[in-house]
């Protein structure tokens, strides 16, 4: 609904200053975050706090990462020797945040098209009992999980929580996913009825390929879920893998935390994310309805 | 085949597909669905019921049943009735200013203008970053020495000598604070979409007939927009009601037990108590509050899928 009316120019540079204001005021807390990853460590404790006049270091993301970023610093990368070295927690979460991605979108997608497309008796109902799942706090679904896992031997193990992060993903997939079906006129379905293609074919061949960019938005949406979960991680793994969420307290020693470090991995593990929701934005601007909008 | 063809062809012949032919069966869709839930969500449920009738008895490292004893000792329990409260405060609160703040930030976003797509693309990034290590970026921003929080909130002097997480009044909103922070942009994305989603006449023609600004927004936007503001607010609130990773990172549950939520509360019998039973048996609670208020929310809100 925007360019609704042609607006004064005085208006549109107080609406963009406004605009840059509000997102620099939720921006702050990343600078500083990221400043916190590339300043000498005894900086962060400078009062009052240094927020644009820090001293540049790279050492706490070649600890973090075992990346050299050129001569600014003179140590080494440790590669795989500090007791902070995350990048294989880096590979642990990308694993378990595309597989768990994969199948919560595979199985979201079979599940929105039939309630964008076949109406049936307490459907309603029905949605609302896949939302409800959602309901149970995280840890009434760990403790449960983590009695099945240890009898299959999933604990500890990827598949393990590539499950319980795809299960925990499909709610919110399938009503985003809704959404975007809804949005594909249904007489496309009905023709293609008429000349004798199977519902199955249909799906395949005319509707998922047209939903392709709503299922793309609503898979990076499923990614960050995933990415950033933090208990069932926490419960159903002891020692084989650990995610960046739940390393982040390998940070916080006796003798203090170490900010640097931690902000570092924090900021390393923002930009896979970031990349990704960049990538389907206007997508996700078009879907997030979240299947409000038809019945 | 090609689509634009057959739409054509079937228009002009005038051929409507019969009813029946449209509801075919939706079960064979569904069934992957409904396989994953009812082996971990209704399993776990049934799971919790049993578990809320028996007890772990670190004497003989065994269960043993208890019937409705954990019940019976919930309903007596203050700490559970104050990390409700809690609960319920810190999820009004959260919702309430997400939604304001969202809808605010969505209107001002929603411009085809230069520079607002940069805009709504990094208002995105708090989105990505976990909750946990959220956590720690505002207990570093309110942290009581070197905190930049707590630094201005001070040369303003509105702080005192206390620090935002150590004193009992002061911590739920400093918890809040991370919250607010991280899921408003959510809520602005969620409002974005709807408002990209409206049609353009009514707004056109309410602007020839010479309505205000508050007029639109009053009169056509936030009806328009009401369906879309109902599901943010199910869908944010089942999640602020569950709220534990900043809570767990920031405060663990103090100072006393002024920032204890239900799921830590939780989490705590069960881990740090080694209450199973009655662990299980606050999160059957928090499960059948949030049910309970959901229901009605959409029964009041006439939200139908």
């Amino acid at each position: 609904m925007q360019n609704q009316t042609i607006h004064s120019n005085g208006y549109r540079v107080l609406r963009a200053l406004a605009a840059w204001l509000v997102v620099a005021i939720f921006a702050f807390p990343i600078w500083y975050w990221f400043t916190i990853a590339f300043r000498v460590e005894r900086e962060i404790f400078e009062l009052p706090p240094l927020i644009f006049d820090f001293t540049f270091s790279g050492k706490s993301f070649e600890e973090v990462f075992g990346i050299s970023l050129g001569g600014t610093s003179s140590s080494r990368p440790l590669a795989g020797g500090g007791n902070f070295y995350m990048l294989p927690r880096l590979w642990d979460s990308i694993i378990i945040a595309v597989f768990s991605t994969a199948l919560a979108v595979t199985i979201a997608t079979f599940a929105a098209y039939a309630l964008s497309r076949m109406r049936f008796d307490g459907q309603h109902h029905f949605v609302f009992w896949v939302l409800s799942t959602r309901m149970m706090p995280p840890v009434a679904v760990a403790i449960p999980m983590f009695f099945i896992y240890k009898q299959f031997g999933l604990l500890d193990t990827y598949s393990g929580v590539i499950i319980v992060h795809a299960l925990m993903n499909l709610p919110l997939a399938v009503l985003l996913l809704k959404s975007f079906f809804d949005d594909i006129p249904v007489e496309i379905d009905e023709a293609a009825l008429i000349d004798g293609a199977s519902r199955w074919l249909i799906f395949r061949r005319i509707v998922a390929p047209m939903a392709i960019g709503g299922v793309a938005a609503t898979a990076v949406l499923c990614f960050i879920f995933s990415w950033t979960e933090f208990l069932f991680v926490l419960t159903l793994t002891q020692t084989g893998l650990k995610t960046v969420p739940v390393v982040s307290s390998t940070f916080v020693t006796s003798t203090g935390t170490a900010w640097g470090k931690m902000a570092a991995l924090g900021v390393g593990a923002m930009v896979p994310a970031f990349i990704f929701i960049l990538l389907v934005q206007k997508n996700l601007v078009r879907g997030l309805t979240l299947g409000s909008l038809k019945q | 085949m090609t689509r634009g063809n057959d739409d054509a062809s079937l228009r002009t012949q005038a051929i409507r597909a019969p009813r029946a032919m449209l509801s075919d069966h939706a079960l064979p869709w569904l069934l992957p669905l409904i396989a994953m839930l009812v082996v971990f969500a209704v399993f776990p449920f049934f799971y919790n019921i049993w578990l809320s009738m028996h007890e772990f008895v670190p004497k003989r490292r065994a269960l043993e049943w208890v019937g409705g004893a954990n019940w019976v000792k919930l309903f007596a329990d203050g700490r559970l009735w104050g990390a409700l409260g809690t609960t319920l405060l810190y999820t009004a609160i959260c919702l309430v200013i997400q939604l304001v703040l969202g809808l605010g930030i969505a209107l001002l976003l929603d411009s085809d203008d230069p520079g607002f797509g940069f805009l709504r693309g990094v208002l995105t990034l708090t989105l990505v970053i976990p909750p946990a290590i959220t956590g720690m970026m505002f207990l570093l921003l309110e942290d009581a020495q070197f905190g930049v929080f707590t630094y201005a909130l001070k040369s303003i002097g509105l702080l005192g000598g206390q620090s935002i997480l150590g004193n009992p009044a002061t911590a739920l909103a400093g918890v809040m604070l991370a919250d607010i922070w991280q899921w408003t942009p959510f809520m602005v994305l969620i409002f974005l979409a709807g408002l990209r989603a409206m049609p353009t006449e009514p707004f056109e023609s309410a602007v020839i007939d010479g309505a205000s600004a508050w007029q639109i927004f009053r009169r056509l936007t936030l009806p328009m927009l009401s369906k879309v503001i109902a599901i943010a607010v199910l869908i944010r609130g089942i999640d602020l009601f569950r709220t534990f990773d900043y809570v767990y990172v920031m405060t663990s549950g103090g100072p006393g037990t002024s920032t204890y939520t239900l799921s830590l509360y939780a989490w705590q019998q069960t881990f740090s108590f080694i209450n199973w039973g009655y662990g299980a048996t606050i999160s059957l609670f928090s499960l059948f509050v949030i049910l309970i208020v959901a229901n009605v929310f959409v029964y009041l809100t006439k939200l139908r899928w």
